[in-house]
């Protein structure tokens, strides 16, 4: 398949089943919720050493609010139920409880439910005050700069990790220009995140590694100054290849943000120094969702 | 179908026990059945058809029609379904209520709501004492649900509360919040004296200032916008009261108390 002169590989990107919630966060301006969700979703680019992989789905206007204040919506990924639930506690605690003027409430009705405030509260010393709302139990903190105020839970529903698509370009500023298109786009998706910086992944892993203590390392097959020492998959022309990783809360969502992400690399074309799309798996034995290109482009 | 409806035809002299009359307990009943089911008035029974003319077959929604204060125990230990009382009603109502709504056209007597669990319980008139407590020697009052007051309420509003929310579109009477161990009370009118004497934790919002001022026990903790308040006056919007029409707020004085105990509880008064 080409589109636009890039040549779309007939391969697919395999993706694992990942647990999954969505947060809310509010403060007194779009400035600060803003702040407090950048350090909620810091350093959450992998489940490998991060814990979690965690990004901003979307700004939220006051009126989209629990309580009509700006906010932003966040989405959190681990690899089950109690990591999920240790990495939205700690984060909540050090990122968005710390932050001035911050609220945080559960943005997903998910199939089962993990802590959200529920032990945050702990930190009102006793002063902290409980309040059941429409069916849904609050936390008021005292806090130094007045109140913190949290829901007590927050739904995780069943998720999907590792939807990818690689970009072969000319040079390095082709390949980062033709993904910053790419992530603007897949921005306007809901329910997806790319988590690594800016959404893009220079360093693309295989798995495993000569070294015993890894278990992943870097692609050499496609890692462009090596064309000429390993079994590599990149032809002479191609200098750079980046790649986006896509988290979702259903496969259905990422299905969505490869098609819209992958059109809009497609849509500099070849003119533009982009020469590929290709995608990265295991053979299909790490994971059972598999993201067909072609298909997906079709 | 229609509602089954239970219409006073007498006046009764002595205090009628109605708590066999819910949905719970009458669902799959024949009227013959329902008719002949026995109610204790004073020390004595009487068959049901002996006080009331029956009419309607539908058992989920009941209308007590030409009530008086003499009908106890209406809505007792409910779970489901409606009542729809129209006129005055006696002591206990809701009692235990778990679920289901309650309406009455009139007045209520004392123990409105009584350690209720959940539903919601609408008086449109006047309620008496003790409205969402516990029963004397009981240490839990209402435990979750919604109270709803047209008029006004008397002394002792949320004595015990444990739990829920009662709305008093008019004012609450004396020691209104006394001895409240958790829940929100939420007054537009005026309050008596003595708020929340006892009081342990728990919110009182108020739209004004009480006319006898804040009790000594309380300590003003200052001005402050809560966040929690937009989204609890927004969940009003869904009821049928003037709390839903009310302009969203946050910014309250806030007393903490009583200080004479563990003083965790909170007075808000809109500011």
């Amino acid at each position: 398949m080409i589109i636009n002169g890039v040549i779309i590989d007939e391969t697919f990107a395999e993706a694992f089943p990942m647990k999954g919630t969505r947060l809310i966060i509010t403060a007194l301006n779009a400035k600060w919720a803003m702040i407090s969700a950048q350090a909620f979703t810091g350093f959450a680019t992998s489940v490998i050493a991060c814990g979690c992989e965690a990004g901003i789905e979307r700004e939220l206007d006051p009126s989209e609010t629990p309580d009509g204040r700006p906010g932003v919506s966040i989405l959190i990924f681990a690899m089950g139920g109690k990591s999920l639930a240790k990495q939205v506690e700690t984060r909540s605690g050090q990122c968005v409880l710390t932050s001035p003027t911050s609220a945080l409430f559960s943005g997903l009705e998910g199939e089962t439910e993990i802590a959200l405030g529920q032990n945050l509260r702990y930190f009102g010393d006793g002063f902290q005050i409980s309040k059941m709302i429409d069916g849904k139990r609050y936390w008021r903190i005292p806090v130094m700069d007045g109140e913190f105020l949290t829901q007590e839970k927050t739904g995780v529903q069943a998720a999907v990790g590792g939807g990818n698509f690689l970009v072969l370009a000319e040079s390095q500023a082709q390949a980062l220009a033709a993904c910053e298109a790419a992530i603007v786009e897949m921005r306007k998706c809901p329910n997806v995140i790319m988590p690594f910086p800016g959404g893009v992944v220079r360093s693309g892993s295989k798995v495993g590694s000569k070294f015993k203590a890894l278990n992943a390392s870097t692609n050499d097959a496609f890692c462009p100054t090596l064309k000429g020492q390993t079994n590599s998959d990149l032809s002479p022309e191609v200098e750079s290849v980046m790649e986006i990783v896509i988290d979702g809360l259903t496969k259905e969502d990422i299905d969505k943000a490869m098609k819209v992400g992958i059109q809009a690399v497609c849509d500099l074309g070849a003119a533009n120094g982009i020469r590929r799309i290709s995608a990265g798996n295991y053979g299909g034995k790490l994971g059972p969702f598999h993201f067909h290109l072609q298909e997906i482009m079709a | 179908m229609s509602a089954l409806t239970f219409t006073l035809n007498t006046t009764a002299k002595q205090r009628i026990d109605c708590s066999p009359l819910t949905p719970d307990l009458l669902a799959e009943q024949s009227l013959t059945d329902i008719a002949a089911i026995e109610l204790v008035i004073g020390n004595a029974t009487e068959r049901v058809d002996s006080l009331f003319n029956l009419s309607g077959d539908d058992a989920s929604e009941i209308q007590f029609v030409n009530s008086t204060d003499k009908l106890d125990f209406i809505g007792h230990n409910m779970t489901t379904g409606s009542i729809t009382v129209k006129g005055n009603v006696g002591a206990y109502l809701g009692i235990f209520l778990d679920g289901g709504q309650i309406e009455v056209t009139g007045n209520t007597d004392v123990y409105t709501a009584c350690e209720m669990k959940s539903g919601q319980i609408k008086i449109n008139g006047n309620a008496g004492d003790f409205i969402g407590g516990a029963r004397p020697g009981r240490r839990n009052g209402m435990t979750g649900g919604t109270v709803i007051i047209t008029g006004n309420t008397g002394a002792r509003t949320g004595d015990h509360m444990r739990r829920g929310m009662i709305l008093i579109e008019g004012n609450a009477g004396d020691y209104c919040a006394a001895r409240m161990i958790s829940g929100t009370i939420a007054v537009l009118g005026d309050v008596g004296s003595h708020l929340g004497l006892g009081m342990k934790r728990g919110t009182v919002l108020l739209n004004q200032m009480p006319s006898q001022g804040i009790t000594a026990n309380f300590n003003d903790c200052g001005a402050h916008t809560l966040a929690f308040l937009p989204l609890l006056i927004t969940s009003f919007r869904q009821l049928d009261s003037k709390f839903a029409t009310i302009d969203t707020y946050s910014r309250i004085q806030r007393y903490a108390g009583d200080l004479a105990g563990i003083g965790m509880g909170e007075i808000l008064v809109k500011i």
